[in-house]
């Protein structure tokens, strides 16, 4: 039960980030086309290398732990394999880039690698995610599309630990499982609850939430046998294709746009709330647990005269007056000021796992926002979520 | 009458801060474009419901959302001709100097006073909530300034022709 | 052939359109229509009795939605309205946590939409805006949400 980590990487938003594997550094992409990587020195992150090879916003980052290989996407239609090799004039380990041709003609909104690290798949615009595999003889990555029947941009994209299914979320409101089986790169995979014997390009299933809206999130259960998503309807549906059962639970907050997995039976989400939410359940049903963010804790930041000490300067006369001057407010309360109480004060943009604890099981998670923070939460320390954030008086 | 002020702003308000679940979305249509979607409304399935919030009915909010940028419009409370041209020449002066107001569009949709543009890029520069308070705030305080108008303009006018007719007197 | 007139957007196989994005309801428009009729006769003598959420409840079920079955909607639509005027304003905290989700989702739709209509913002101006803010209260904003996103418009 510890206490979020929070860090101030940045004034602007940061749009997606990825660890390495001993959680020393991390890239992230600042609203901008260059990817920022920062190594962790004590208790602060320090920028540590820049590349720059993009022309437009990067959408997306992976960091492949094993084979410790970056991917990034961007919304000038291309996407970079970045490896670490050894630079020919000092003699450092540099950044390389490699071209990827994806074939799209529209923006890459997602990128992931498979578990093996062998493949990857990038999510597009072009109504279409392109599966990317090393071609060993020329020595380039080459792409296979999925298009049918996608109709609209793909927001999100999850492999199955089998490294041959995908899940992919759209914009057309609904989430799908697609084979992403490529005959020189995967064996054979044995059978699984969504199928058996899929070539290419195969829909296993698809997903829709029933107040419909656009499939931000997607994502596979560690054992893969259950799919999650999270839509614009503000809902999570959960989806047991053995039962088949889906179960979608609706929240009375805004909606989500990142989820992850923390176990067989929970998992994290987060978004336009500001808060990391934790959801657990099972086959008989799912349900909201809580959040990861104690806003009750934070009296620290309320406004009003609580603090210890009485005296002229803490009173609530002083304060109405110096609200009165600095900010024109010729009316008492502080009603029309709304605060977040939250770590994050702006939508959260990305949750990604941090830490485990035991085998598979997770026990912190990293979440970046719109505000420029990077905080690392303990899955465990979940509170109950309060009414409302800041409150909505007017 | 004025019981309905309250529920009126906070209603808008809610509303707005369900619309402002903003993100970064290239345009499907154009290759390396971003426009705001509710202006472009080329593709059907990234813009959502428009919902109307009304207080009685010449008092009107519009707000158009969709997945990167929401468009919100206005009806001002207009009850005579007097307040119909100070509201007018009001927005205008407004919408003349659109781009340093920032979320202002330079033209009121259709049927309403004013309308404001909020797109993704707005919302990561600035807090979502303080964007929503400056609108209700906003709403608030253009009632005001009409009122106060109106007063000074009746107030000018009685002097003027005061002091012309007193010239008739003697 | 004036080729520089053609509306080449409307040949993109690709596009969706306004019609593929909502399923239209299941049931036969005629059907659609004498069910309302059926729900508002229903109502109006459950309302006699001096029950609200359970006329509430009849008339948020199975409500119509999606195209061609306009005059079943506006008939709806007025039912719901005169539940909303014949309640006190300090039932409809107790009335709207008795309502199921789906209900609640629904009834905000309906208070949009009668916001929406012309003409009748003088009349349930402040009724309706009650009970925006009630349910916006119990319901949350994430109520708001869904009214937008869903495309079964009522």
């Amino acid at each position: 039960m510890s206490a979020p980590e929070v860090y101030s990487i940045a004034k602007t938003p940061v749009t997606c980030h990825a660890f390495n594997a001993d959680r020393s550094q991390v890239a992230v992409s600042l609203n901008d086309n260059n990817v920022q990587i920062y190594s962790k020195q004590g208790k602060e992150w320090i920028l540590s290398e820049t590349l720059s090879e993009h022309d437009k916003l990067i959408t997306s980052i992976d960091w492949a732990p094993n084979s410790n290989r970056i991917v990034t996407a961007s919304q000038d239609r291309n996407a970079y394999v970045w490896s670490l090799s050894p630079d020919p004039l000092t003699g450092k380990l540099v950044w390389k880039p490699t071209l990827v041709l994806l074939r799209i003609n529209r923006a890459a909104t997602f990128v992931r690698w498979s578990p093996n690290e062998d493949k990857f798949a990038v999510a597009s615009g072009a109504r279409a995610i392109a599966i990317c595999s090393f071609d060993a003889e020329n020595n380039w990555w080459v792409a296979r599309q999925l298009k049918k029947p996608i109709r609209s941009t793909v927001l999100s994209v999850d492999w199955h630990p089998n490294n041959v299914l995908l899940a992919a979320g759209s914009a057309d409101m609904k989430a799908r499982v697609f084979s992403a089986y490529i005959k020189d790169v995967d064996k054979r995979p044995s059978p699984t609850i969504w199928g058996e014997k899929l070539p290419f390009n195969t829909i296993c299933g698809e997903y829709s939430s029933p107040a419909g809206g656009w499939v931000h999130a997607v994502g596979f259960s560690p054992s893969g046998d259950v799919l999650a998503f999270a839509s614009h309807d503000s809902s999570i549906s959960i989806v047991y294709p053995g039962g088949p059962m889906v179960y979608n639970i609706r929240i009375s907050s805004l909606p989500y746009v990142t989820l992850t997995w923390t176990s067989e039976d929970a998992l994290v989400a987060a978004g336009h709330d500001c808060q990391p939410v934790v959801f657990s359940g099972s086959e008989q049903g799912w349900a909201l647990i809580g959040t990861l963010d104690d806003t009750t804790a934070s009296s620290a930041k309320a406004p009003g005269a609580r603090t210890g000490t009485v005296g002229r300067l803490n009173s609530t006369a002083f304060n109405t007056f110096r609200n009165a001057d600095t900010r024109g407010h010729t009316g008492g309360d502080n009603a029309s000021d709304t605060e977040l109480l939250t770590v994050h004060q702006n939508t959260i943009t990305s949750v990604r796992p941090y830490a485990y604890s035991g085998e598979g099981v997770m026990d912190r998670v990293s979440t970046t926002g719109v505000d420029g923070k990077l905080v690392i939460w303990d899955v465990n320390a979940v509170s109950a979520l309060t009414g409302k954030m800041g409150g909505l008086r007017v | 009458m004025s019981n309905t002020l309250r529920p009126y702003l906070s209603a808008v308000k809610s509303t707005l801060t369900a619309a402002l679940t903003l993100e970064n979305f290239s345009s499907q249509v154009v290759e390396r474009h971003n426009k705001p979607e509710v202006e472009v409304r080329g593709s059907k399935e990234v813009l959502l419901n428009p919902l109307t919030i009304s207080r009685n009915e010449n008092e009107r909010v519009l707000i158009e959302p969709s997945v990167n940028s929401i468009r919100m419009s206005i009806k001002i409370k207009q009850a005579d001709e007097i307040e119909r041209i100070l509201c007018h020449k009001f927005t205008r002066f407004l919408m003349q100097r659109a781009e340093s107001f920032v979320v202002l569009r330079r033209k009121p949709v259709l049927g309403y006073d004013i309308s404001f543009l909020i797109t993704n890029v707005h919302s990561e520069t600035m807090l979502k909530h303080k964007v929503v308070d400056f609108i209700i705030q906003f709403m608030e305080e253009v009632d005001r300034e009409i009122s106060e108008m109106k007063l000074s303009l009746n107030a000018r006018a009685r002097t003027v022709a005061e002091s012309y007719l007193t010239a008739f007197n003697s | 052939m004036s080729f520089r007139k053609i509306d080449i957007d409307a040949y993109d196989e690709d596009v969706l359109l306004e019609s593929e994005l909502c399923e239209p309801d299941p049931r036969d428009p005629a059907q659609v229509l004498s069910d309302a009729k059926q729900k508002q006769a229903a109502v109006r003598s459950t309302l006699a009795k001096g029950d609200i959420p359970g006329a509430l409840g009849i008339a948020l079920d199975n409500t119509p939605y999606g195209p061609n079955v306009e005059e079943a909607k506006n008939l709806t639509l007025q039912t719901v309205v005169s539940i909303l005027n014949s309640t006190k304003s300090s039932e409809i905290n107790n009335v709207v946590k008795a309502l199921s989700q789906d209900a609640q989702d629904t009834l905000m739709k309906y208070l949009y939409k009668g916001m929406g209509m012309p003409g009748w913002g003088d009349v349930s101006g402040s009724v309706l805006l009650g009970w925006h803010e009630k349910l916006t209260e119990i319901a949350g904003t994430g109520c708001i949400v869904r009214v937008m996103t869903d495309r079964r418009t009522v």
